[in-house]
């Protein structure tokens, strides 16, 4: 059944008269995803690639049966749009803004959390139920997307968009399909976390094992290994951790994302692949190993 | 961004917020406040460990401290200027942080009733958990306070951190030590790291430009990269350099840290370490792999990438073009990228290889990501053996 979208899943885009929003509403329809409307302050009324264009989430929500949104606004907007989706009720909410501040982000997780809703992201390129529905701009275009991602047995998270597709495509190469893919964001904080799609991955059945990409920095990693001892997550489980040169260089330095840094001798890479080895998790020392080492494990 | 000590104090009083009175001095020039204490102003590393900060008994021996301290080097971070304050009598030393903590995806407060220096070995440090949308009330403040025994009077100054630590929208607030004085707290050292993202609404935030996170000032290729990512929104290039020899071209930030692990793994070294991201348009490109390939010792060039979701493979192969047909170059090259336009990308690449007889070898996404790494190290090895 894939998690947390699937054919039955609507998405409104907040921001789709935007240049990044237009292009991805036009990838995410001709994927089949279903786009019942769309908002941006100011431009309702206007249509874009057919889906119509409301003011306000409200006023979209009233009009429509809407079940998640998709935030592409500029950075110092996204937590006005987050906030006023979660205030409208909207279950699911997928940040792709990336460079949003981060007491912005905390704000959002914590209505977020007041309102049990999912948020995912900021800087979440997306993720993908394959053949049922896309959030966001995942793989590129259409004839790529159809290549790295068929519907299968494996769940995939990654902090990295461009590593999510690499590791769906390892997983294609050895010959399996994916479930559900998601790309969590490389941000400090992020709305959602590999422990957190890891309990929902562990109740899907169609789910048979799952694949991870992870990296230095913070300690998103190693709470798994948390999930990995309390058996809330039983299948089995590959994990790369990348940014191992990081430890050689002066700490405080950050490489690519903004959470990809070790502070106060936390988020060494060494000390998370030593953390989730000992909780039973499968390590690949290069990254295209996670395809052997999952089907393997199968 | 990182403030100095002397810029986050100018903040933090700004706020009403107390801390001793001082005077910035980039040039020798006696203090004006006896005894005294006088701060070299650096970003990194611990400078009191260094004999960055010396109490001044008399006007002689701060003269020479500050004469000595000026234009020193810390861990390679010179010294522009120093900070000369007030000593301040005190009773007791506090510690106090805000910042933000990824195991409960919230604002924290970090407390310890015995701040100063030594504080990384304090194993009586406390953690309080704070509700962004709520914020920091003066009562809960009182409430963790009281029990973990701590001074209760400390409360408000706390809650006012708090609001500059949102208001100012900083990373990082850090206060080591908070001194209780005869009269009243003060902050006598303060460490500022501003959230960048932020930096859109605050007009005020007009702060000169920062050694690198090395420690080291910026070089002249680290600038020029800067300056061309900076001059528009599409995509942005960082630029690194490194001690190697082979110029790493990385597309992504997970990409490139996965990409440097494996070069370094196959037995390369790095002349640099780059990520490009966001699509980012030609000129950009140009600069990046102008700067990259120039720099002197550069045996090969690793271009890398993985199946990129919405970077176009032809604007960036375009712009890498162009700066091999200024260079001209004879070592080897290793490209390995897919995504939207790679067809056309990967063509105008192999085109121009042709015209110009440069040495290239291009992968699709047939070739795992990393397993190019090897075949670059390869390829520089074997270049090197016959060019020396």
């Amino acid at each position: 059944m894939a998690i947390l979208i699937d054919k039955n899943t609507k998405v409104l885009v907040q921001g789709i008269t935007g240049s990044t929003g237009q292009v991805a509403t036009e990838l995410m329809l001709k994927y089949g995803t279903k786009i019942p409307a769309g908002v941006t302050p100011g431009k309702g009324g206007q249509q874009v690639h057919g889906v119509p264009v409301y003011n306000t989430v409200k006023e979209a929500r009233e009009k429509h049966e809407i079940n998640a949104s998709f935030v592409v606004v500029p950075p110092l907007f996204a937590k006005s749009a987050v906030l006023e989706a979660l205030d409208a009720g909207i279950p699911l909410i997928l940040v792709f803004t990336e460079n949003v501040p981060l007491h912005d982000t905390a704000a959002m997780i914590a209505k977020a959390r007041e309102k049990n809703a999912m948020l995912i992201g900021p800087a979440s390129t997306g993720m993908i139920s394959p053949e049922l529905s896309m959030i966001g701009q995942v793989g590129g275009l259409p004839d790529m997307v159809s290549k790295i991602y068929k519907k299968g047995t494996i769940g995939i998270i990654s902090k990295s968009g461009g590593m999510m597709n690499e590791t769906a495509w390892v997983i294609r190469q050895a010959g399996l399909g994916q479930s559900t893919v998601i790309g969590m964001g490389g941000e400090i904080l992020v709305g959602s976390v590999y422990a957190d799609f890891l309990r929902m991955f562990e109740k899907d059945k169609e789910t048979k094992a799952v694949v991870i990409w992870g990296e230095v920095g913070g300690t998103y990693e190693e709470q798994i290994a948390e999930v990995l001892k309390n058996k809330e997550f039983t299948k089995p489980l590959a994990v790369f951790i990348g940014g191992k040169f990081v430890e050689k260089m002066p700490q405080g330095v950050q490489f690519g994302h903004a959470g990809a840094i070790i502070e106060r001798g936390k988020g060494k890479p060494s000390e998370k692949i030593e953390i989730l080895r000992k909780a039973g998790a499968l390590i690949a020392e290069k990254h295209y190993e996670l395809g052997k080492i999952i089907k393997d494990a199968l | 961004m990182r403030l100095y000590e002397y810029e986050a104090k100018e903040l933090l009083q700004k706020h009403g917020i107390s801390v001793p009175k001082g005077a910035v001095l980039t040039e020798k020039k006696s203090s004006q406040f006896m005894p005294c204490v006088v701060k070299a102003q650096v970003l990194f590393g611990k400078r009191a460990d260094l004999g960055g900060i010396k109490i001044c008994k008399d006007t002689k021996q701060a003269d020479e401290t500050i004469s000595k301290l000026l234009n020193s080097t810390f861990k390679g971070e010179q010294v522009k200027s120093v900070l000369v304050e007030e000593l301040i009598d005190l009773q007791k030393q506090y510690y106090a942080s805000f910042l933000f903590d990824t195991d409960t995806r919230s604002p924290i407060l970090l407390f310890s009733t015995q701040g100063g220096t030594g504080i990384e070995q304090q194993k009586n440090i406390q953690k309080f958990v704070i509700n962004e949308l709520e914020g920091l009330e003066e009562g809960s403040v009182r409430a963790f306070l009281k029990r973990i025994q701590a001074d209760e009077a400390l409360a408000p100054l706390l809650t006012s951190l708090w609001s500059f630590f949102v208001t100012e929208d900083c990373k990082l607030l850090e206060i080591n030590p908070i001194a209780q004085t005869k009269t009243g707290y003060v902050c006598l050292d303060a460490h500022i790291d501003l959230d960048d993202f932020a930096k859109g609404r605050h007009k005020d935030w007009n702060y000169g430009e920062r050694a690198a996170s090395l420690g080291r000032a910026l070089t002249e290729r680290e600038k020029a990269v800067k300056t061309a990512s900076d001059a528009d929104y599409h995509g942005t290039v960082k630029y690194l350099e490194l001690d190697g020899d082979i110029a790493f071209l990385a597309a992504g930030g997970g990409g490139s840290l996965t990409c440097m692990d494996a070069l370094i793994d196959a037995g390369g070294k790095p002349a640099n370490y780059t990520e490009f991201s966001g699509d980012p348009r030609e000129e950009k490109m140009y600069v990046l792999t102008k700067q990259a390939i120039t720099k002197p010792g550069v045996k090969g060039c690793w271009i890398v990438g993985g199946i990129a979701n919405f970077s176009r493979v032809d604007t960036m192969m375009t712009g890498i073009v162009k700066a091999f047909e200024e260079v001209n170059p004879k070592f080897p090259i290793v490209v390995r990228r897919s995504g939207p336009y790679e067809k056309e990308g990967l063509a105008i690449l192999k085109d121009a290889a042709k015209k110009h007889g440069w040495n290239v070898e291009v992968y699709g996404a047939e070739t795992p990501l990393t397993a190019t790494a090897e075949i670059i190290v390869k390829k520089v090895k074997e270049y090197g053996n016959t060019n020396r």
